[in-house]
This record gives C-alpha cells, structure tokens and sequence, in this order.
C-alpha cells in the first residue's frame, strides 16, 4: 500500500548525497495505479531502490503549482542537494533535470509512459544518482511507439483532468513522506 | 620577364597549391591555395580538386589561373598501407570457477569464506557451517534480506553472498551483518552448489588484497604447492578488482591460451626470415630489423594477418592497373596492444584483457600515372602542365624555408597508412624512405584498447583533446583546468567524457574515464608514430646511429596535430636532435611543403641555366 503523508513546505536540501524524487499533485492521492495500471508503490519501489543502489539519498517532494512534468522537475532539482531531480506524473511519465536547466531542458525525457517498464525506473533510478555523483551514465534506452500516443490519448487526458483538479498554484512545494 | 608559376601537390586529403610570381629569376611574391582532394590520388578524378586549389590561390594573386605560365604537380610515390589485428591470448573457464567479476556497486565489505547455499534452503542449514547465499532473481532484495536476517537469527553463520540482480548494497542496507555482497552475476544457475567458496569486497578506491594473491587463495581452499601453481591465472585475473568470488569445483579452471595466428615471412632477397605472429609485436620488429632489406611479405593463409596483406596488395594492383603478382609489400610495422574481450564460459560476463598483435602493412610501387594527369590538366586549362620532382625531395625543399633549419634535415610526413620520411643530406642529395605504420592504426589502437566499436569517434578521440563536463556552466580541461562558461553548455553534455572538437563538441560513450582515454591515446601515438619516426632515422643513417642527426621537421596535416609535435621534440631532444613542426615560409606552418619544394626546385633548375 503506499500512503502519503505531506509534512511541510520543502526547503533546500544541503546533503550532496540528496536526490529529489518530485511528484505531480494527484499522485497518490487522486491517482494510486499508472497509466498501465502498474501500482505507483511498484514503480517508486524501483526507482528508489536505483538510487540506494548507488549509494545517494532520496527526499519526496509534490509539486502543485503545475501539471507540466518540466516544470515539476526545475523546482524540484532546485530543492535538491545534489542538484539532480527525477520527476514524475502519476501516469508514469519521467525525467531527469539537473538544477542549471531551463525548465524544458532534461538530462533524461522517458515521454511514452506506457513504454516504460518496472525494470527501467530501476535504471532510471540508478542514472538519477550517478548523475548526483557527477558520474557518466550510459542514458536509458527510450523506447518509441507511434501508436501509443493515440491509443492511450484518452486515458492520458483524464489523467491529466484529475492532476489538474489537484493542482493549486499558489502552493509552494511539500515535503511528503511516503510509505511502500 | 614575369612568369607565374605553380606548384601542386596532390596528397591524399588535401591538394595544395603555391603560386609565384617570378622576375628575373627572383622570387617576388608567394601565395598558397588548398582544397580537398577529389577522388583518389593520381587517378582523373583529381582535375576538380587541383583547379579549385588553383582557384584559391590565383585570387590571392589577384590574376586569372588562365595567366599562369607552368604548373608543377609532384611524382607521387604510390604508397598505401593497411592494418589488421589478431588477438593471441584467450582466457578460458572451465566448469563453473566464477573468478573476477567486478560490479560497480557491490555491497558490504570484507573477506567471506563459506560453502555455497541456495536462499531458499537456509532452512536447512546447519549451525556449525559457514555459508556464502546465493540468491536467484526471482528473490526480491527486500525478502532475500528478511532471510537472511532469520537466518541470522537463527545462528546460521552467513558469510557472503552472491547475487544475480543489481542488489548489492539493497540487501546490504536491510540486514544485521555486514558481510561482503557481490551482485550482477548474470548466469547465476551455473554457480556451483555445496562448493567451498570465497567472497571479498573492499573499500570503494581500493582494490581487493586477498583472492589477488595466489598464497591467499591457497589459504582459503587449502591448497598444495602444485594447486597453487595452477590458480596464479584466477589471481592475475583479479588484480585491480574491487570485489571478487572464487569457487573451488572438483575440476574447475582458468586457462590463458594462445591462439595460433599465423607466421609472417619476410624475403629479404637473399634468404627468408619468419616472425610467428603470437609471439608479439617485438619478435616481429625483430625479424623485420635483421631482414634489413624488404623485398616482399606474406602470411600464412586464413589468418587475419594473411588475408591482410593479401588486401594491400589487391588495392594496390587494382590502383596502378598492375599485375597483382608484381605488387610487393615493402615494409611491416607492429605493435603489442591489449583488448578488452568477453571471458570465454564466464558468468556474470567477466572480461579479460586479452594480448593482441597489431599490424601494419605498407607497398610501394614505381609509378602512379601522373603523367596521364598532367596531360588532363593542361587539355582542360590550356596551360604547360609538367612533372616537377619525386615528393619527398619536394617536402625536404619546402621544408628547408623553416627559420632555423639547415642541412641535412630529414622530414617527416605522416599519413594515414604510411609514415614517409626523406633526407636531405650536404650534397643536396635527398633519401626516401616509406614506412608502414601511421595514423589509421593509432586510431585503431585507440578503438580496440577502448573497446569503441567507432572507429569515426576512435579517430576524433585521436585529433582532439578531452575534457570533462562538470557543470553547465564549466568543463575541465584534461589538463586539470577548468574553463566557465556565459551561456549554459547544451544539457546533452553533462557529466560527460567530450571531445573538443573545433566544430562542436562529441560525447565520448565509454565507461572509462578521462584519465584513461587520454593515457591510450598518448600511449598509441608514442607506439605508432614516436617509433616510426625513431625506425626512419635508423634506416637513412649511413652508421645507424641517429645521434648523427640534427634537425628532424615535421610536415602535412597530420602533424597539426595538437600534441605530436611536442611529444616528438620531447622523444628526440634525448638523441640530441632538433625537431618540431615545419613553418613552410614562415607562414603556412606545416602545410604547402611539397607545392612550395615544387616550386622552388623551378627556381634552381633556373638558376642553373635549365
């Protein structure tokens, strides 16, 4: 079961071993499965245990001023202490960001989220804190489908009408703490 | 009386031009004009590049190219060169000994000895045993570290363990006992069960002592003076490690095996000398330098280095329209690198650094068909086209405009299949000598010691220097320099091994680090280039002492290379030779040596009333 607990507004991390693991405002609460009804705890699960793996930390942030995963990500990787955010939608979709980016600008842009395997944000993750770590990472291979972004387009969308719902734009990002 | 008159070298990348305008047999003034060479050298397809080269420098004259009186293109030495590598050793595991594997995040820390276990049968461990776990993917970290801990509880003694998943310091983090962990082994249902075994993981930054020393892995196993002996090849293969396991199977081990690769068998007219391949590159070196004198080359049929030379050889008739029984190979270079290469019955895909031979094969022949060119030319521009002189005595000429040089000088030339080198001695006298070894097989060394696969970026790690992305806004030169930068570097950059490339930056996709791209390639221009230089200096000396020597000059592309000129200054000034990067007028720097020589030994045929 994952349960999500916010704790407060988040303030910059000054621990370089710190990654930030940012979320978008409905995940967990309004959204719990991906957009291939993978449950969330799963793909965290992964994601964290990549970036343990590697020997860095990792804080949870929920970003609510914005949907937009660019957006997410910039606050969150200017929170971190390492500098390196992974940023994710509850519908699975992720990036890596590194504080000196314009918002639209990534590391690493996995888009197709259906696509992306429990086993990838286990490599996701991993990439996340050799970054952190000033490492070279060989980047993940992205997978493409030119049909998923139709077939998953009305999905998609009320995935995003529910993030949006959540959304607040006058909240600073919380810290959450996150059990799995 | 005013004469324009032009020499033209045709090289095998550039075409160069040096336009003068003569009065009175003086030379008044010099411009240089260069293209891209088109089409192979010496064939047709050469008349485009020659005009625009022309071209270029006619504009600096400000006159027509229709206004020059002569043009002078150099008699090419038809010399091209190849290279193959042949990997002579291979590591061999027998049963399922799992030696040497290296993960980049094992977990825990220390010396494990123990009988190997399956996870799922600690339950039926017994108490006074020591145990290394095995643990298969379909075990999670989470619950592998949960029996562990039970098993733990239950005064199991665990001492190590073995993982298939990347789980090291997953499981490490979740159990009571730090014990060493080594994950990532692929073929984990081939590890032995109910094997004495052995697990060692270090500090991060530092290397394993135990299981790299043969006495040590006697001491675990209990090993007699005789099973010893055979285990040094299962140390030697961990050294440097930071994590290892060794198994002790009834009848497991590790072999090193030379491969046969073949015989090259040198004629040097009076008798034959043979080089067996797999002894190295110095056996080799040696037979080519008591054969002296080459006459021909070949190797043993369905080797790599056979078919090799068989290849130039082709190339060469197939280029000069000659037949392919009178195109000899003229010399042979080689060198001892070392490749990374998949262990052969390995587990977790262990590689070992495998010895291999690279070799380098140069023919020459008499003539390429210049005159045939020549006369194209002069049908298409209407202009006196002629055969001016052989290009190594050109170079030597074009040369010898360097500030601070004087005869004998020898210059150096260093081409992408050959190294070709020509002396100019007191008599004005001038000695080609063509070597085989040159740039193409620097970047192969450099492609194989890497283990690229890229021979396009093998070649741009090559020419350019490399530095390190730290930040968006700063690199680190591999000098140890930073640099800042205004504007944020492209985020494609970050973290990454770049080759700075005038045109743009390339990251370098490789898990070695800067340090070490930058000490195989320094180390494959020192093996190829440095030694040539050193091999030509001996053959042109009439006492075979090269200290006899004073200037040594370098010219042509390659040797704008940003380093080579200093490292052969830094290597020749030991033999108390000067030597460094000609400066063809004083301005063109190591470019326009041959069209510059053609145009000078115009003057000086002049000069004595021709």
């Amino acid at each position: 079961m994952l349960e999500i607990k916010e704790l407060g507004v988040s303030q910059p991390g000054t621990d370089a071993k710190e990654i930030i693991i940012a979320v978008s405002p409905a995940f967990g609460t309004g959204l719990k499965q991906s957009i291939t009804d993978v449950p969330l705890e799963e793909i965290l699960k992964e994601l964290c245990a990549g970036i343990e793996e590697e020997g860095m930390n990792y804080r949870f942030i929920k970003v609510y001023n914005s949907t937009d995963l660019g957006i997410i990500a910039s606050q969150g990787s200017k929170l971190a202490g390492s500098g390196i955010c992974v940023a994710m939608q509850s519908r699975g979709t992720t990036v890596i960001h590194q504080k000196d980016m314009v918002p639209l600008d990534n590391l690493e842009l996995f888009p197709q989220s259906p696509l992306i395997e429990l086993d990838m944000y286990r490599t996701i993750g991993k990439n996340t804190a050799k970054y952190g770590k000033g490492e070279n990472p060989e980047p993940v291979e992205i997978l493409n489908d030119y049909m998923v972004p139709s077939k998953f387009l009305i999905k998609s969308t009320l995935m995003h009408f529910k993030e949006g719902g959540m959304a607040n734009r006058d909240m600073a990002p919380i810290d959450l703490e996150v059990t799995f | 009386m005013r004469q324009y008159i032009a020499g033209v070298d045709i090289g095998n990348a550039t075409t160069e031009t040096a336009l003068g305008l003569i009065e009175e047999g003086q030379l008044i003034k010099c411009v240089s004009g260069i293209n891209a060479t088109t089409g192979i050298k010496g064939t047709n397809d050469n008349i485009k590049g020659i005009i625009k080269s022309l071209k270029d420098a006619a504009k600096k004259m400000e006159i027509e190219i229709e206004e020059i009186d002569l043009i002078r293109i150099n008699e090419a030495t038809p010399v091209i060169g190849d290279f193959a590598m042949e990997t002579i050793t291979e590591t061999i595991i027998t049963e399922s000994t799992l030696i040497g594997h290296n993960p980049d995040t094992p977990g825990g820390l220390g010396l494990g000895i123990g009988e190997t276990i399956k996870i799922e049968d600690l339950d039926k461990a017994e108490k006074d045993k020591a145990y290394i776990v095995v643990v298969p993917a379909e075990v999670d970290f989470i619950d592998a570290a949960k029996m562990i801990n039970e098993a733990l509880d239950n005064d199991i003694d665990i001492e190590g363990a073995i993982l298939k998943k990347d789980d090291g310091v997953l499981v490490n983090n979740r159990i009571n006992k730090v014990i060493p962990i080594l994950d990532e082994v692929a073929a984990i249902d081939r590890v032995p069960i109910g094997m004495p075994c052995a697990v060692e993981v270090s500090q991060p930054g530092s290397c394993i002592e135990f299981l790299s020393n043969p006495y040590g892995i006697a001491t675990v196993f209990g090993l007699t003076a005789s099973e010893t002996k055979q285990i040094v090849h299962i140390a030697k293969a961990l050294i440097g490690n930071r994590s290892a396991v060794v198994i002790k199977t009834p009848e497991g081990e590790v072999k090193e095996r030379r491969i046969p690769a073949g015989e090259i068998i040198i004629d040097s007219g009076k008798r034959k000398y043979t080089a067996p391949v797999d002894r190295g590159s110095r056996e080799i070196m040696e037979t080519v330098r008591k054969a002296k004198n080459i006459e021909d080359v070949t190797g043993t049929k369905g080797t790599n280095v056979g078919g090799m030379l068989e290849k130039v050889r082709k190339e060469m008739a197939d280029l000069t329209e000659q037949d392919y029984n009178n195109v000899f190979i003229k010399d042979i270079m080689a060198v001892d690198t070392i490749v990374p290469k998949e262990v052969r019955g390995n587990l977790a895909n262990e590689f070992a650094m495998e010895k291999a031979v690279g070799i380098a094969a140069m023919v020459k022949t008499e003539k390429l068909h210049m005159q045939r060119l020549a006369d194209a030319v002069s049908a298409e521009l209407g202009v006196k086209v002629e055969i001016g002189g052989v290009e190594g005595s050109m170079a030597v000429r074009g040369a010898l405009t360097t500030p601070g040089t004087e005869k004998p000088l020898l210059v150096v030339d260093i081409g992408a299949g050959s190294t070709d080198a020509c002396l100019l001695d007191r008599e004005n006298k001038s000695r080609p000598v063509h070597l085989a070894g040159a740039g193409n097989m620097v970047t192969m060394l450099i492609n194989a010691e890497l283990g690229l696969d890229d021979f396009k970026l093998a070649e741009e790690i090559k020419k350019y220097p490399l530095a390190k992305v730290e930040s968006l806004y700063h690199i680190r030169h591999e000098d140890g320099t930073a640099q800042f930068f205004e504007e944020a570097i492209d985020s494609k950059m970050f973290a990454r091994t770049v080759v700075l490339k005038p045109t743009g930056w390339k990251p370098v996709r490789t898990k070695q680090n800067l340090e070490k791209i930058r000490a195989v390639r320094r180390e494959a221009k020192e093996k190829v280039l440095i030694t040539n230089i050193i091999r030509a200096l001996e053959k042109v000396s009439r006492t075979g002492n090269i200290t006899e020597f004073e200037h040594v000059v370098l010219v042509g592309g390659s040797s704008l290379d940003f380093e080579l000129g200093n490292m052969v200054t830094d290597a020749l000034t030991y033999y108390g030779i000067i030597s460094g990067k000609a400066n063809v007028r004083e301005t063109e720097g190591p470019r326009n040596a041959v069209a510059t020589g053609l145009l000078l030994s115009y003057l000086e045929e002049a000069g004595n009333g021709n």
